[in-house]
C-alpha cells in the first residue's frame, strides 16, 4: 500500500508528497471471500459497518445495563437517543408508527454512527459510498411500498391520483406522480452520499493546502480545517437525522396516504 | 447549504428518473429519441413538484420549531 501511495504521489507531483484527496474512499480487501463469480470479500467498508453496528449494540446494552432511576452518562445517551427517535416517529407518523420504532431506531443509529466514525482520522466513511446509501434507501423504498399495499390493498394506487383535478389532465398527472414517487430512493441516497463525500474530500483538499503552503502560510488553511471539522460533525448528525425523518415521512404516506 | 442541497437533489433525481424511464422504454420498443424526450420533460415536472413539496414541508417544519421554541425537535 505504501508503495502504491508513493507511486500515485510520484505520478501527480513528480516525486513530491502524495496528496490524493480521493484515496480515503478506496475500498481495500482485508481478506478475500469468493462464492463462484461473486466477490464477497471482507473489506474495510465491511469492517467499519461492523464496528458501527457493534458500537450501537454496545451503547444500548451496556448503557441500559444498570437500569438505574438516575441515569449515568452512558445511560443518558442511550435514553436520549431512544427519546429522540421516539419523538420523531410520534410527530411524523403518529401512534401507528410505534410498530416501526425498532426499524427507524436501528436505521438512525447505524447511519449516525457510520457518519460519526468517518470523522475519526484513519477511519473509513461507509456512507460516502453511493452503493451503501442506495442499498439502504432502496430497502426502505421497497419495504414502504409493500407496507402501503399491505395496509390499503389496491386502494394504495389512489396515492398517485391527486385530488380535485380535471379528468383530462389526470393521465399526465398520474405519470408525474409515479415518477415523483420513484425519485424517493435516489434523492434519499444521493443526499446522504454527496454530503459525506463532498465534506470529506474538502477536508482532505484543505489538509493538502496546509502541507503545500508550508510553515508560514499553512496556518490559514489549518484554522479553516478546525472550523470545517466542526461543521462536518454537524453535517454528519444532520444527514442521519434527515435520513431518519424522511423514512418517517414515507412510512406516514404508506400508512395514512394523503 | 443543507436547504439548497436538499432542494437541488430533488430536482436532479426527478430528471434522472424521468430520463432513465424514457431511455429504458426506447431501448425496449426501439423508438430511440421519442420516449426519452417525453419522459425527460415529465421528469422535470416531477422534479419541480418534489421541490415544491419539500419547500412546503420545510416551511411547515420551521414554523413548528419556531412555535415550540425547541431546536431540532
Amino acid at each position: 500500500m505504501a508503495a502504491e501511495e508513493a507511486a500515485s504521489g510520484a505520478a501527480h507531483h513528480g516525486g513530491g508528497l502524495a496528496i490524493d484527496p480521493m484515496h480515503q474512499f478506496r475500498v481495500e480487501t482485508i481478506f478475500p471471500i469468493h462464492f463462484g463469480n461473486i466477490d464477497a470479500s471482507f473489506t474495510n467498508a465491511s469492517l467499519w459497518m461492523l464496528i458501527a453496528a457493534g458500537l450501537v449494540t454496545l451503547l444500548t446494552i451496556v448503557g441500559m445495563g444498570s437500569r438505574s432511576l438516575v441515569p449515568g452518562r452512558l445511560q443518558s445517551v442511550a435514553e436520549l437517543s431512544y427519546e429522540f427517535v421516539s419523538n420523531m416517529l410520534r410527530d411524523n407518523v403518529g401512534d401507528a408508527g410505534k410498530r416501526f420504532f425498532p426499524f427507524v431506531f436501528t436505521l438512525f443509529m447505524f447511519v449516525l454512527f457510520c457518519n460519526m466514525l468517518g470523522m475519526m482520522p484513519y477511519s473509513f466513511t461507509v456512507t460516502s459510498h453511493i452503493i451503501v446509501t442506495f442499498a439502504l434507501a432502496s430497502f426502505i423504498f421497497i419495504a414502504v411500498t409493500i407496507l402501503g399495499f399491505a395496509v390499503h390493498g389496491l386502494h394504495f394506487f389512489h396515492f398517485f391520483v391527486p385530488k380535485g383535478v380535471p379528468v383530462a389532465l389526470l393521465p399526465l398527472l398520474v405519470v408525474i406522480e409515479v415518477i415523483s414517487y420513484l425519485t424517493r430512493p435516489i434523492s434519499l441516497s444521493v443526499r446522504l452520499f454527496a454530503n459525506m463525500m463532498a465534506g470529506h474530500t474538502m477536508l482532505k483538499v484543505f489538509a493538502g493546502f496546509v502541507i503545500a503552503m508550508g510553515w508560514f502560510g499553512g496556518f490559514l488553511p489549518l484554522a479553516f480545517m478546525v472550523a470545517f471539522t466542526g461543521l462536518e460533525i454537524l453535517v454528519a448528525f444532520l444527514q442521519a437525522y434527515v435520513f431518519a425523518i424522511l423514512t418517517c415521512i414515507y412510512l406516514n404516506d404508506a400508512l395514512h396516504m394523503h | 447549504m443543507g436547504v439548497a442541497f436538499r432542494l437541488s437533489t430533488e430536482l436532479v433525481a426527478g430528471i434522472f428518473v424521468g430520463g432513465a424511464i424514457g431511455l429504458g422504454l426506447d431501448t425496449w420498443l426501439g423508438t430511440k429519441p421519442l420516449f426519452l424526450l417525453i419522459f425527460f420533460f415529465l421528469g422535470v415536472a416531477a422534479g419541480i413538484l418534489n421541490v415544491f413539496r419539500t419547500a412546503k414541508q420545510m416551511t411547515a417544519e420551521a414554523e413548528r420549531n419556531a412555535g415550540n421554541g425547541k431546536p431540532g425537535a
